[in-house]
């Protein structure tokens, strides 16, 4: 299987005010295409500074970083957003929709901003796998946070992305509703090959990943 | 989406809107109201039929400024020019009235002055009978309900309104012209002298022989006159436009910036997750502008409606002042408004398209 992200000896340090925090130490991922991983670990470890560093949201500070071939050691800022424009679909805690758009446009300006245009056959096929297809038309605080997350999911992966990351997508939702959203997750996964890297506290939702990796003090423990 | 948000926000959309309208709509009515005072009375004086002005020198032709009376027999020695038909002496009075504004009183001497206007066209009564008789025009008569046989005062003296003449031939107001000599201590003398030629065609060699029997006086034909009539020509009046449409062009802009300001720092975290679905600076910067364009347009059309609502309410409150609303003004104007709004939003806009998408997806 080819290794679709690869890091090595990746380090982000954040400067606030004078004090250096080290939010990664120097940590080495690899995950394969079509593989489910989920990310465990303590408050303040630093996963999601790991996703947002995969997903071109922010930048390494030193280490190797390459994502789908791309190195990101030699990518502008703009080169960044057109990566993650074409190659990742996020889902976070907090869903994110945009609160004046419906479900439907929600969706939509995914494929906007990707700029191919918009797919009714892909749109179908996401919404109906999602279960969201009666509520397309709702804006976000008429859906329910189990809702809202589909949307989300559905927005994410509407454009195909390579990389679908997810930072604790069930962290504000039910037992019940994190059941459902996990299933879909398992769902993209086993369907479509979708690669997915996910952020979680929850040892159920980990067990759905096909690998579990831990994080603590900005590394990576070893299994 | 631009729609959704414009919605969403609907006090916020409606002032911004409301800020451009009155933008464009004080442009509008500033440019229109001090034009149509000018092409008014450029209008006025065309309507008096004479083909040439003669004023003493350092007068203004635009009436108002600097008169200094000159003989009036001057007058005579200006008929027996060839060609010249016949020559009438005005002496202008300043009238200022609570509630009327500043009226020029034309002192004027009846004979002659119809034989070089063709005379009155009187809708009421008649030509001044006594020394203390007015004639008023239509407009005048309607904004002031003035009727014949009423008492008026002007240059703190009561006058017997003779007559309603229609508008359009020099002045609102006109008294006769020794009253008007004997109110400013001006004994036979006169503020200008209206010559009326043969034909038009000889209006040239009249000014010729004008200019070598009196060296020193301005002479001007009617229609290059009328030419001179506009706010580019009046400097102190082409400042004063400018300042307040500067001022318009400001306080819109200035709205428009706070708004689009407030915006961007509301919608923080939508712009955090454009960013997180891959949205470019160009893209975050063609939301926000677009935005502040449909503000623009939405207002630019409200300006132009308030401007016609508001010349129709002026006219009809105060007959004697016209407006004239141009189209290239209005082109102007919303030129004008476009542009301030766009640069009011570019900062603004900006900002957004440089947001750190992680922290935009954090902020609260
Ligand atoms: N923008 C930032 N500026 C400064 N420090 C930051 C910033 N983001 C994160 N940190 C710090 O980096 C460390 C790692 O943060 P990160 O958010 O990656 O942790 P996490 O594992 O996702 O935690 P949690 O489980 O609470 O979400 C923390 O010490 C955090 O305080
Ligand atoms: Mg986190």
């Amino acid at each position: 299987m080819e290794p679709i992200i690869l890091t090595e000896n990746l380090k982000k340090v954040y400067h606030v005010g004078k004090v250096d925090v080290p939010a990664l130490r120097g940590v080495d991922l690899l995950v394969h295409e079509g593989e489910f991983v989920a990310i465990v670990g303590p408050s303040g470890c630093g996963k999601s500074t790991l996703l947002h560093i995969l997903g071109g949201l922010t930048s390494p500070t030193s280490g190797k970083v390459l994502v789908d071939g791309n190195d990101f050691s030699k990518m502008t800022d703009a080169d960044r957003t057109r990566f993650r424009r074409h190659k990742i679909g996020f889902v976070f805690q907090r869903f994110n929709l945009l609160p004046t758009l419906t479900a439907r446009n929600n969706i939509e300006i995914a494929q906007h901003i990707q700029g191919n245009g918009y797919n009714p056959h892909r749109f179908e096929a996401v919404v109906e796998m999602l279960g969201i297809k009666d509520k397309l038309d709702y804006k976000p605080y008429a859906l329910s946070g189990g809702e809202q997350q589909r949307v989300a999911i559905a927005r994410a992966v509407i454009c195909e992305p390579k990389i679908l990351l997810a930072d604790e997508p069930t962290g504000n939702l039910d037992t019940e509703n994190s059941q459902v959203v996990l299933n879909m997750l398992r769902t993209l996964n086993r369907n479509f090959r979708q690669t997915i890297v996910m952020i979680t506290h929850n040892p159920e939702a980990a067990a759905v990943a096909d690998r579990t990796i831990r994080m603590r003090d900005g590394y990576i423990l070893p299994d | 989406m631009i729609l959704s948000n414009l919605l969403h926000r609907p006090i916020r959309t409606v002032v911004s809107i409301l800020a451009i309208a009155i933008e464009v709509g004080m442009v509008l009515l500033v440019v229109g109201m001090t034009t149509g005072l000018l092409h008014d009375a450029a209008r006025r004086v065309e309507g008096l039929g004479a083909d040439i002005m003669v004023e003493p020198p350092g007068a203004s032709f635009f009436f108002g400024l600097g008169w200094a009376p000159v003989p009036i027999k001057v007058a005579d020695r200006l008929a027996q020019i060839p060609h010249v038909l016949a020559v009438t002496p005005v002496l202008f009075q300043s009238n200022t009235n609570v509630g009327s504004g500043v009226n020029v009183i034309w002192g004027i001497d009846p004979a002659s002055f119809d034989r070089v206007t063709g005379g009155f066209v009187f809708l009421k009564g008649g030509m001044f009978s006594g020394p203390y008789d007015a004639l008023v025009d239509d407009l005048y008569a309607k904004a002031h309900h003035v009727k014949v046989g009423m008492t008026i005062s002007l240059l703190n003296h009561d006058f017997r309104v003779a007559g309603i003449v229609e508008h359009g031939k020099g002045s609102r107001l006109f008294i006769p012209m020794a009253t008007a000599q004997d109110l400013a201590s001006a004994h036979d003398k006169a503020s200008i002298f209206f010559l009326k030629c043969t034909d038009p065609g000889y209006t040239d060699d009249v000014m010729k022989a004008v200019h070598q029997l009196a060296p020193q006086y301005q002479v001007i034909s009617v229609r290059e006159y009328m030419t001179l009539m506009t706010a580019n020509n009046l400097p102190a009046l082409d400042a004063f436009i400018t300042a307040l449409i500067a001022v318009a062009v400001i306080i819109g802009l200035l709205v428009i910036f706070l708004s689009m300001y407030t915006t961007i720092t509301e919608r923080t975290r939508e712009i955090g997750i454009l960013k997180s679905l891959g949205a470019s600076k160009g893209f975050i910067m063609t939301i926000i502008l677009r935005e502040a364009a449909v503000l623009a347009a939405v207002g630019i059309v409200g300006g132009f409606l308030g401007a016609l609502g508001a010349k129709r309410v002026i006219l009809a409150s105060f007959p004697t002042l016209s407006v004239d609303l141009s189209v290239e003004w209005a082109v102007w104007a919303a030129l004008l408004a476009l542009g301030g709004t766009m640069l009011g939003a570019f900062y603004p806009a900006l900002r957004a398209a440089q947001l750190d998408p992680v922290d935009a997806l954090a902020y609260e």
